[in-house]
């Protein structure tokens, strides 16, 4: 089982240094350190490109995303039949459920082919991202690497081992998506209404003047607190749920130190575990509702921006 | 700040950027646009499906009351049809005993006035025989001829005296 095999690298590393719960649990939630990138790149307008952890898991889940709805979606449409069948169902479940469920109710029947693709996109991206925080496929490398491969202190393995694997756990990638949901607001009530009327959107018309000085800062910061409310949700909610895991996983490491390896073993099988199990359970949920729940809210805010109710 | 927890990383804002913008570009034009087109044209094929469906059930309904509707009328027709010509063999069945019956009864009459006139016939002859014998014997008898007016004279006598005594429905002769 996987949060078993976590638990014996874990021992294994904490073998032979005193063991630090919150510096390990921070090395697994967060980026790899700006300082050691995957690959080096030159900054440019003072900005560092180079290849992190997470720039290379969102192009790797980009690439997986890209190649798995391609393909089904291909073989789909060559066969002869129009009865979908094996990973197609599924594809098709979840885009049935995107566009009757999320998308028409908000933006509306007339916008909804428009605005459908940004949302599917946005679902199945956030989705995967979060799922492959709960797979341990480079806790499971490491493992290899210290038994098996035993790669150098430098060597690219080595390299990958360092930072966490939920890319959507990272603010700033969360800031970037909640961005492109900031961006499709002004887009879509720009084509709805033109550009200069959807500004105009904003604030009711018709008030008395000194309402309006109340009102046009209030409706500018609530353009920025949606966004903002998105990013904060999504990556918080991924790195708690993680930090939980971890920090019920660091007994077996902490009660190790304090009264020998047999209690550790024992914290681990007896209340770690279980735990971790059941958390991780938790977890399955919570990727799904956080996926969901941008989603909707993306939705529900491009909505808004085409179908003005005041 | 020194938590990488709280880092921030423009380099990865706008690898995000891109990297999502490039998935949703590839994505819409490779799998959700051809892919919603085709759920959206199989919608409408099972929507029409299920119109043409209903639509040939009405059809059948309609078809099966149509047919319904011949069955009664022509089993109508066909008892009408029964009854009339039962009616109609009745009347001719009666008619022709009628006209059998009747010209059964003329053949009857018919015959009978025959006899008549036969039996009357073969009376006049009996009688003219009679008379002529009788003359024959009378005229041997008397050993000569009568005249024919003697003759005759002598028949009219005879002949009265024989329709006079209670022969009233002797026919002349």
């Amino acid at each position: 089982m996987a949060v078993q095999e976590h638990v014996q690298e874990q021992l294994a590393t904490a073998a032979h240094e005193k063991f630090n719960a919150g510096k390990v649990i921070i090395e697994h939630v967060s980026n790899s350190r700006l300082q050691h990138p995957l690959v080096h790149l030159p900054k440019v307008l003072g900005i560092d490109f180079s290849i992190t952890k997470h720039v290379l898991m969102l192009w790797l889940i980009a690439a997986t995303v890209f190649v798995v709805v391609t393909w089904v979606v291909r073989r789909y449409l060559r066969q002869d039949r129009l009865i979908p069948s094996g990973f197609m169902n599924a594809l098709e479940a979840v885009v049935e459920f995107v566009r009757d469920g999320i998308v028409q109710p908000n933006v509306g029947r007339k916008w909804v082919d428009t605005w459908t693709p940004l949302i599917l996109t946005f679902f199945v991206f956030i989705l995967c991202a979060n799922a492959i925080g709960l797979i341990p496929v480079f806790e499971v490398v490491g493992l290899l690497d210290r038994f098996v491969l035993h790669t150098g202190e430098d060597s690219l393995v080595k390299q990958l081992l360092h930072g966490g694997t939920t890319a959507t756990a990272n603010f700033n990638v969360t800031a970037a998506l909640a961005t492109i949901t900031f961006g499709a607001i002004i887009v879509a009530g720009s084509r709805a209404h033109g550009f200069f009327k959807h500004w105009k959107n904003l604030v009711p018309p018709g008030l008395a003047w000194p309402l309006y000085i109340l009102l046009i800062p209030i409706e500018v910061l609530g353009m920025f607190v949606k966004p903002f409310a998105l990013t904060m949700r999504l990556a918080a909610n991924m790195v708690g749920g993680h930090i939980a895991i971890l920090a019920i996983l660091s007994f077996v490491f902490l009660f190790a130190e304090l009264f020998g390896r047999g209690a550790g073993v024992g914290v681990g099988l007896v209340v770690s575990v279980p735990l971790a199990v059941g958390i991780s359970a938790l977890e399955i949920i919570v990727i799904l509702v956080q996926a969901y729940v941008f989603t909707l809210l993306s939705a529900v805010f491009i909505g808004m921006a085409i179908n003005v109710h005041h | 700040m020194d938590n990488p927890l709280v880092q921030v990383d423009p380099g990865l804002f706008i690898w995000t950027i891109i990297t999502f913008l490039v998935l949703l570009t590839l994505l819409a034009k490779f799998a959700w646009g051809p892919l919603l087109k085709a759920l959206e044209s199989r919608q409408n094929l099972i929507r029409k499906s299920l119109d043409d469906a209903q639509q040939a059930t009405q059809e059948l309904e309609r078809v099966n009351q149509e047919s319904l509707q011949i069955l009664r009328t022509a089993r109508v027709e066909a008892e009408s049809i029964i009854s009339q010509s039962r009616s109609a063999a009745d009347s001719l069945r009666e008619e022709i005993k009628q006209k059998a019956r009747a010209e059964g009864a003329a053949l009857v009459r018919n015959a009978e006035r025959q006899i008549q006139l036969e039996t009357a016939r073969a009376l006049q002859q009996i009688r003219h025989e009679a008379v002529d014998l009788s003359v024959m014997i009378a005229s041997k008898l008397i050993g000569r001829n009568l005249s024919k007016d003697d003759n005759a004279r002598l028949i009219d006598e005879a002949l009265q005296q024989i329709d006079a005594p209670g022969t009233p429905s002797q026919p002349r002769g």
